[in-house]
């Protein structure tokens, strides 16, 4: 096996015996999606949509918070905290590497919740999305990438353990209750909901939302903008502000 | 030349830990860096292996500048740190293999794990090691990579005398093949039974740089253990 497999299978192994992977980024959204596809109304509001339907891609983006924001940065920090990072420093190995180890290993657990999330949502519930698969799959893949942006970031630039976890808590604590991904967006007041808008997530929700009901691009266009930004600022940001210790 | 340092310095906080540090390492030569704690053993180090900043004339590992060359120089150079930390719940079979993997050409696991006396602690974990056992893992992994060049801070440290003298007997059939070796030490014995040049430090000044001959000469005292005393400043505490 060549060295990144190797790295992937060592890496991988650790981090699913650590239970959080399981607990967090696949239990928790495939249980609140039964929670929510059970409580949320299926009457269609005012433009068209159910609040039912308006909930899939925000409960579709749970996984990816805990497995992106949490899961990266902190078996990184961890890493960097023990010295495991510097004893990784003083071999051939390159930063890419390490991180992109992490980050299919936090992966595959995100989509492991996302079919878990779907099934749960078109079996139990008849779930069916009006608007394109392709379009939506399109859509998640990008508010994937930029939460793991912001994800990969935080864990390249955190000095210890100490602020990755504070960092960390507070963007995925921010994200999972005030950008529509758990609390639905719709039932806050306008103001809140101005203030929602500023979250990276809630623009990323939007996006998915409007492609799931298949309504026109010219609405998600600054959706779209918001995601590429945090994908360019946080990768470059990692890479440049990268700290082995 | 494997390892060629002039004039490096160290400095914390405008204080310096280590200054004009000058030195260099031939093939299959041993050199000795010595000192009290705190005089800038470890600061050196990491300073060569290029971790800690520091300020030089030449800093060459291999011929190669460890910081920008990072990836090509640690090819082929060995590293044991002071305090090894591995994940929780990593084994020492996964240990040897993930770090088997990062190298090119690695020597094989087995024979290294046997000379080791680690052969049947392979599936545990590395936690539930003892305080020896471990060091002799971090070594093992130092030399993991059939390395030309490896760096042992405190190798024998917490080690018992049998596991000691089989380490020093196995760094010398592989200086005999040609690896060349920096280590710290605070054994006297350590230091003649391996070391061609020693270098003593005492608050990052270099005290006297030269064999170990030429060290116990210099200080005017008996044997090695009175001459490092002497140079390291560790007399004046007793």
């Amino acid at each position: 096996m060549n060295k990144f497999g190797t790295l992937l299978k060592i890496e991988g192994k650790l981090v699913w015996k650590g239970l959080d992977i399981l607990i967090f980024g696949i239990l928790m959204p495939i249980i609140l999606a039964a929670l929510f596809g059970y409580v949320m109304s299926k009457d269609a509001s005012s433009n068209g949509a159910s609040m039912f339907e308006y909930s899939f891609p925000a409960v579709t983006t749970i996984g990816i918070l805990a497995t992106g924001v949490m899961g990266v940065p902190l078996t990184i920090a961890d890493y960097r905290h023990r010295g495991i990072l510097k004893r990784f420093q003083v071999t051939p190995i390159s930063p890419l590497q390490i991180i992109l180890a992490q980050v299919v290993i936090q992966l595959s657990s995100a989509l492991v919740s996302f079919f878990g999330v779907t099934l749960v949502y078109s079996i139990l519930f008849g779930y069916e999305m009006r608007g394109s698969w392709g379009l939506f799959l399109l859509a998640y893949s990008l508010v994937l990438a930029a939460m793991y942006s912001i994800g990969i970031f935080i864990g390249s630039v955190v000095p210890d353990q100490k602020s990755a976890n504070l960092w960390s808590s507070i963007v995925y604590f921010s994200m999972l209750l005030f950008s529509g991904a758990t609390i639905p967006y719709e039932i806050m007041p306008i103001f809140i909901q101005k203030i929602m808008n500023l979250l990276p997530l809630a623009q990323g929700i939007h996006l998915m939302k409007q492609v799931s009901i298949g309504e026109p691009f010219q609405d998600v266009v600054l959706a779209i903008i918001v995601m590429g930004v945090c994908i360019v600022v946080g990768l470059f940001g990692a890479k440049k502000y990268f700290k082995w210790k | 030349m494997l390892l060629s340092v002039k004039n490096l310095s160290v400095t914390y906080n405008g204080k310096h830990a280590v200054r004009n540090l000058t030195f260099s390492v031939q093939k299959g030569e041993v050199f000795g860096l010595l000192g009290a704690n705190g005089a800038g053993k470890s600061s050196s180090i990491g300073a060569i292996l290029g971790i800690e900043k520091s300020t030089s004339d030449e800093l060459l590992v291999l011929g190669q500048s460890p910081i920008i060359d990072r990836k090509k120089v640690f090819e082929q150079v060995g590293v044991q740190f002071q305090e090894t930390n591995f994940p929780d719940k990593m084994t020492v079979e996964e240990a040897c293999n993930q770090w088997h993997a990062l190298y090119v050409k690695p020597q094989s696991i087995e024979p290294l794990l046997s000379t080791f006396g680690l052969l049947d602690k392979q599936k545990q974990l590395i936690k539930s090691l003892s305080g020896g056992e471990k060091q002799r893992l971090a070594v093992l992994l130092a030399l993991l990579p059939n390395p030309q060049l490896v760096f042992l801070d405190e190798l024998t440290t917490g080690l018992d005398t049998m596991a000691r003298k089989m380490l020093w007997k196995q760094l010398l059939i592989m200086k005999e093949k040609g690896l060349s070796i920096v280590l710290t030490s605070h054994y006297m014995d350590e230091v003649e039974a391996l070391c061609d040049h020693l270098l003593i430090l005492k608050n990052g000044e270099t005290m006297i740089y030269g064999t170990i001959d030429e060290v116990v000469k210099a200080s005017g005292q008996p044997h090695l253990e009175a001459a490092y005393l002497h140079f390291s400043g560790e007399e004046e505490l007793i």
